[in-house]
């Protein structure tokens, strides 16, 4: 009876609702209400969508838009950012324009403006979509989170915190509260590309590369791909043609088809398996092609 | 379910009304605040018919819990105008043929007003981009892109 | 005739639409009564089975008032009545009786204080399912002789009609000789073509509000392209005299043909608000309204013949529709597609035959050209193939075989039928050209790299109204109040309807140009309704300009007469001697004696005059039916970018030339062909609702998340979209008007086809022409050209 679920003009869920107004508030509500359905609301964007269309209950809502100590930008090393800043500041921060382009560029493609200033980046990772266009770009900038909560505090790469469709190793009494993208080396350079079926779309497709260069050499290299597993996923293999190799249109092209090759995508409503594989290959090279530019390489 | 009190300013006035916590924003606006140039298209930050500014930032009021507007600023559509006076973004929407059937237009002249205050020089490519999530299906978005171009304040190619 | 001078037709007013740009215009879904109940609709969560029982009661204890169908009347009927009655298929009640007949349809519905309240009863009605059928959902399945039967028999008219092998209708068409066309032609070409299911996806969804009144009457605001129809259907399937039905007329949040037919949420809001006794609001969700209508997709099986010098001898055209669950006038359909088919070019000799099957899904209707896309599509990319087989170029193919002035042309199927005087045709094709640089398009064999251009062409129309000189099968009249105010001003009473492409705007400047009263003192309000104006039919068949504002203009020249025969008694003169002007500076119309214009009164003295002296009103109500169905020609040249890689297809630029005759509102005139182009680029590109066979579901499961549709940024930019009208005037139109609506539309899924041909060399038969198609074809073409370089290379071995 999937039908009955649905009614997007309204949400049918009773809730307690709380807005913490110090992060140790919010940890104490989530603390106190771990056993119970308790979600946190953030842009809300992912989460009423979900409340809405596919029955997602919750006894008690935080929210932590009201937690000023989650609402900071710090450009000093590398990036860090609080969970509660809007995808649309983070994508008007110079630093993120000039040093993680692929960052910069997923934002920037995501949904539209007004879905921008609502939602947040940690919304995002956590939602945990195979398709989250921000997920790629982090895993390829090897960006961390930090998990707080009343026992403490610990710190995962973007890489292993997702572990499934819409799963994650948070725990429940945990707030994720910020994300810490490394700095980024002279003679890096990274690149993101996304297909869609229009404009503003979830994508078919997604990837990410972060490349460092030495010279005419690849010295390390990222390639990650969203949309064709069950989470974004690294073309490990892919990456190690290009590591410490002297970078050159045909290995380029090798690596390339390598990446599409261990990929498992699926057919679905947005694309099929079979584009999704031959994308893989055309967007790797484009993206490695173009981040391995920006990283100040010639070809 | 227990009701709160929240305070926010609504086109300029500053209303006390109660709200449940699973009220959204944009029920709140159309029946009880009588705003109904909000419009609901798909509930789901698909359309951008509910599009309202809170705080001057185009948000979508289908997917807004009413409770979090609490402190806030919102402007809709009919708080736009000075008095008699049209908004320009307004004036030139009428002046373009960008308005057809109307129910996508509130939602396109707030999120057009918003990307004008945010980039007055906006090229056409980069009003193109902003406007991507507003969903129209009478005008093929030609004349609004028009009537928007002729707000900017510097005209420049892309 | 020679083209005039005018004061309002063809000018812009931007006072217009100034509700709309403030929030202040208010649609069904804004209405709010004191008192109102909020209501929701309970809907089918299977594709065919059986009704046992419904049980409300669990939702009624919580307070709700609720419905199912032993609470509808028995009454059969066909929620689109622009039919005559004897060739209407009547096969549904308010709710299902017996069994669903597709997922979304409405079983049963609450209505309650709020919409929440009415919600959480609606998850408390318990229904006892019988029997469940595994969905028939392509057309192939349905008709086969042990598929399940959707419907045993249903009414045509008054007879009854034992439904076979789910066959809803046929219709079969003869024109000349169809096996001496083909002998004497040279070249016979044949191809299957597919235009898919897509949603219309008008930004307002289905709405009614129902206020049941003291007398026992009732009235209802809804979403509606037609209040007359829904007044006369709600009066019958309520059995309320049609006096105590009074339909407000209402803006409407788009359309696109989905509100044609009376929607099916608004006799359930009226059921609830007689059940309840008070005022029942009813929005559909999104996600409801997905699954409650379609556009009707096409299957054709066309060969033409022709000779080699281009001239065309024979058309043989089998098309097959699925319709889904009900019957929304599939008939007429069938013989609009025959009608489209017939009038683009002459073929001499036709054979049509025409099937429509039911099949387990949302009913389709009418969609912006009722199976004109659908069938120019298949006639269109054929046109183009056969050009390239005899070698001629496609525009003079078309040129050569075009149904023109003189000829006649179906303006609704095979009974309405009217010989075309106006034409810009060939206007169209050779200015067009010049624009889109068509000389310098090259073959797909000279294109190469990543990124291809290519060029295409594609010409069509649309009917103006469905009137003839004999009245056919469709009903087509409309009709209008005029009354002069003391003050000079002017209000017209119609229940014309606007979708927003300037309807009403078009109304005002017909009424302004013939009484020379300015614009802005025309007023065509919103405050009318089935009860203060006459019968207006529907604004469907692109019949706005051409049938409503012809009715419109017929009543004020009558208005003109008795305002110039009460001046003819204040001027002490004849009325055939006086002059109606418009004087700019007095913002007043103005008569006075010819030659003397100093010697004028204005209006608004005579119209006092007559008030103060009791004269009576200056007044006239009546109707007019146009004898006429006049083409709105179209012709779209198209750029495409096909990207080799990726299967991408960009349009960077269109060329689009419309003949519409006087252009009424330019600017509104232009922004429908636009607006029909981006929707054209989704039919054509994007937009398909496919179903999981078997659930029997949507797969985007009536979420637009997964059904898009263009955004700004999938148009050209506004420089590279050229849009120009041809120099023609249509004789029998309102100063010489025609419509434009749906002949926007019916080419641009073939001119975007052509030009991917041209661009890459590769024909797609089935729409739409998504990345994913393109991309394989492209694989299996050059695997293909690979495969025959190897055989020629072995030979030479």
């Amino acid at each position: 009876m999937i039908r009955l679920t649905n009614n997007t003009k309204i949400l049918t869920q009773e809730f307690e609702y709380f807005a913490p107004k110090t992060l140790a508030g919010a940890l104490d509500l989530l603390y106190r209400y771990q056993d119970k359905n308790t979600r946190i609301l953030a842009g809300g964007t992912d989460l009423l969508v979900k409340m809405k269309t596919i029955g997602l209950d919750a006894d008690y809502l935080i929210s932590i838009k009201e937690i000023p100590e989650l609402k900071f930008i710090d450009t000093d090393a590398g990036l860090r950012i609080g969970a509660a800043v809007p995808l649309s500041h983070i994508e008007k921060i110079e630093k993120v324009r000039e040093k993680y382009p692929a960052l910069y560029e997923s934002i920037k493609s995501m949904a539209a403006i007004a879905i921008r200033n609502m939602a947040t980046m940690p919304g995002n990772i956590c939602n945990a979509s195979p398709a989250g266009d921000t997920i790629p770009p982090l895993i390829a900038y090897e960006a961390k989170l930090k998990l707080v909560s009343k026992r403490g505090e610990r710190t995962v790469l973007v890489e292993d915190f997702i572990t499934g469709v819409g799963k994650t190793i948070i725990k429940r009494d945990e707030l994720l509260t910020q994300v810490i993208i490394p700095e980024i080396s002279k003679n890096s350079g990274g690149a993101f590309l996304k297909k869609g079926r229009v404009k503003a779309d979830i994508a078919k497709i997604n990837l990410a590369v972060c490349l460092k260069r030495e010279g005419e050499i690849c010295k390390d290299c990222r390639i990650v791909l969203g949309s064709v597993f069950i989470k974004a996923v690294r073309a490990k293999k892919a990456e190690e043609l290009l590591r410490g190799q002297v970078i050159n249109n045909d290995l380029i092209i090798k690596t390339a088809k390598k990446a599409s090759e261990v990929i498992k995508p699926i057919d679905d409503i947005r694309s099929t398996a079979e584009y999704r594989t031959e994308l893989a290959r055309v967007m790797t090279e484009d993206a490695l092609k173009l981040a391995w530019g920006r990283a100040g390489g010639e070809l | 379910m227990k009701k709160i009190e929240i305070e926010f300013i609504v086109n300029g006035k500053k209303r006390r009304i109660f709200v449940k916590p699973n009220d959204l924003l944009i029920n709140i606006i159309r029946n009880d605040l009588y705003l109904t140039g909000s419009k609901y298209g798909c509930g789901i930050g698909e359309c951008g018919a509910c599009t309202v500014l809170l705080d001057g930032e185009p948000v979508l009021s289908c997917l807004t819990l009413a409770v979090t507007v609490n402190g806030k600023e919102i402007t809709t559509i009919e708080g736009l105008a000075k008095g008699d006076e049209l908004h320009p973004v307004q004036k030139a929407f009428l002046e373009n043929g960008a308005v057809q059937c109307g129910f996508c237009t509130p939602g396109m002249i707030l999120t057009a007003t918003a990307l004008l205050k945010e980039n007055p020089n906006a090229t056409e490519n980069e009003i193109r981009d902003y406007m991507r999530g507003n969903l129209c299906r009478c005008t093929g978005y030609v004349q609004i892109v028009k009537a928007i171009k002729s707000c900017v304040a510097e005209q420049k190619s892309d | 005739m020679e083209k005039q001078q005018y004061e309002f037709i063809g000018k812009q007013f931007d006072i217009k639409n100034i509700g709309k740009v403030t929030g202040k215009e208010l649609y069904s879904s804004d209405i709010n009564i004191p008192g109102q109940l909020y209501a929701v609709v309970l809907c089918s969560p299977y594709p065919h089975a059986e009704i046992k029982k419904i049980d409300y009661t669990e939702a009624e204890k919580m307070g709700a008032i609720c419905i199912g169908p032993d609470d509808v009347p028995d009454y059969l009927y066909n929620e689109r009545i622009v039919s005559i009655p004897e060739k209407t298929y009547r096969d549904r009640t308010v709710l299902p009786k017996d069994k669903v007949r597709h997922i979304g349809e409405a079983i049963a519905a609450c209505a309650a204080e709020t919409e929440e309240e009415a919600f959480a009863a609606l998850k408390k009605i318990k229904i006892e399912w019988g029997k469940k059928w595994k969905p028939l959902i392509d057309l192939d399945e349905a008709i086969k002789d042990d598929a399940p039967s959707i419907y045993d028999c249903v009414y045509l008219g008054e007879e009854k009609v034992d439904i076979k092998n789910n066959i809803a209708c046929e219709r079969n068409i003869d024109v000349g000789d169809i096996d001496k066309g083909f002998k004497e032609a040279e070249v016979v070409v044949e191809r299957t073509f597919n235009t898919q299911r897509i949603y219309h996806m008008q930004l307002e969804t289905k709405s009614a509000v129902c206020v049941p009144e003291a007398d026992g009457g009732i009235t209802v605001w809804t979403t509606s392209q037609g209040i007359h129809n829904v007044r006369i259907l709600l009066g019958n399937i309520f059995n309320i005299p049609l006096n105590k039905v009074n339909v407000k007329r209402i803006t409407l949040g788009g359309s696109f043909g989905s509100s044609i037919q009376m929607n099916s949420i608004t006799p359930i809001c009226v059921a609830l608000a007689l059940k309840a006794k008070r005022p029942v609001k009813l929005v559909s969700t999104r996600e409801d309204d997905i699954y409650d209508h379609s556009k009707y997709p096409l299957k054709t099986i066309l060969k033409i013949g022709a000779k080699k010098d281009g001239t065309l001898t024979a058309a043989h055209c089998r098309v097959w529709v699925e319709i889904g669950g009900h019957n929304i006038q599939a008939y007429p359909y069938l013989g609009c597609v025959a009608g489209w088919f017939a009038s683009l070019y002459k073929w001499k000799n036709i054979k049509y035959e025409g099937t429509a099957v039911y099949t387990n899904k949302v009913p389709t209707c009418a969609m912006q050209g009722y199976g004109n896309p659908q069938i120019n599509f298949a006639v269109e990319s054929l046109m183009d193939i056969l050009a390239e087989k005899l070698d001629i170029d496609p525009i003079e193919l078309r040129l050569k075989n075009y149904v023109g002035k003189g000829d006649e042309f179906w303006g609704q199927g095979p009974t309405v039928r009217s010989i075309i005087r106006s034409c810009g045709v060939e206007e169209m094709l050779i200015e067009g050209a010049k624009l889109a640089e068509w000389e310098k398009r090259t073959p797909p064999s000279k294109k190469k790299g990543e990124l291809r251009r290519g060029i295409g062409v594609a010409r069509g129309f649309h009917t103006s109204g469905t009137g003839g000189p004999n009245p056919g099968e469709v009903i087509d009249y409309s009709g209008a109040t005029i009354k002069i105010n003391e003050d000079g001003s002017v209000d017209v009473l119609t229940a014309l309807m606007d979708h927003g492409g300037g309807t009403w705007d078009a109304v005002a400047k017909v009424v302004a140009e013939v009484l020379k009263v300015p614009y802005e003192k025309v007023g065509i309000y919103n405050e009318v309704d089935t009860r203060t104006t006459v019968f207006d039919v529907n604004t469907h068949a692109t019949r706005g300009v051409y049938c409503g504002c012809g009715a419109v203009k017929f009543v004020a020249e009558k208005v003109k007469e008795m305002l110039l025969n009460y001046a003819a008694t204040l001027f002490k003169d004849l009325p055939e001697n006086l002059k109606l002007a418009c004087n700019k500076k007095l913002g007043q119309a103005v008569i006075y004696p010819r030659e003397i214009p100093e010697n004028y009164m204005t209006l608004g003295e005579i119209a006092e005059h007559a008030h103060i002296t009791s004269w009576g009103a200056i007044a006239y109500t009546s109707t007019l039916r146009q004898k006429n169905c006049p083409p709105c020609f179209i012709t779209h040249f198209v750029e495409v970018e096909v990207n080799t890689k990726t299967g991408e297809v960009k349009v960077p630029r269109a060329v689009i030339m419309g003949d519409s005759g006087t252009i009424i509102n330019p600017d509104l005139w232009e922004g429908q062909i636009i607006g029909a182009f981006s929707r054209g680029l989704g039919f054509s590109l994007l937009e398909e609702t496919k179903y999981d066979l078997n659930s029997g579901g949507l797969e985007c499961n009536g979420l637009i998340t997964d059904y898009k549709i263009p955004t700004t940024v999938e148009m050209p930019k506004v420089d590279n979209i050229i849009v120009r009208s041809a120099h023609t005037y249509e004789p029998t139109g309102p100063f010489g008007a025609k419509g434009i609506g749906e002949a926007a539309l019916s080419s641009v899924g073939s001119a975007v086809a052509n030009a991917i041909y041209n661009a890459i060399g590769i024909r797609f038969y089935d729409l739409p022409i998504t990345p994913e198609k393109v991309l394989k074809a492209l694989k299996r073409k050059e695997e293909e050209e690979k495969e025959s370089r190897r055989r020629v290379g072995d030979k030479v071995d």
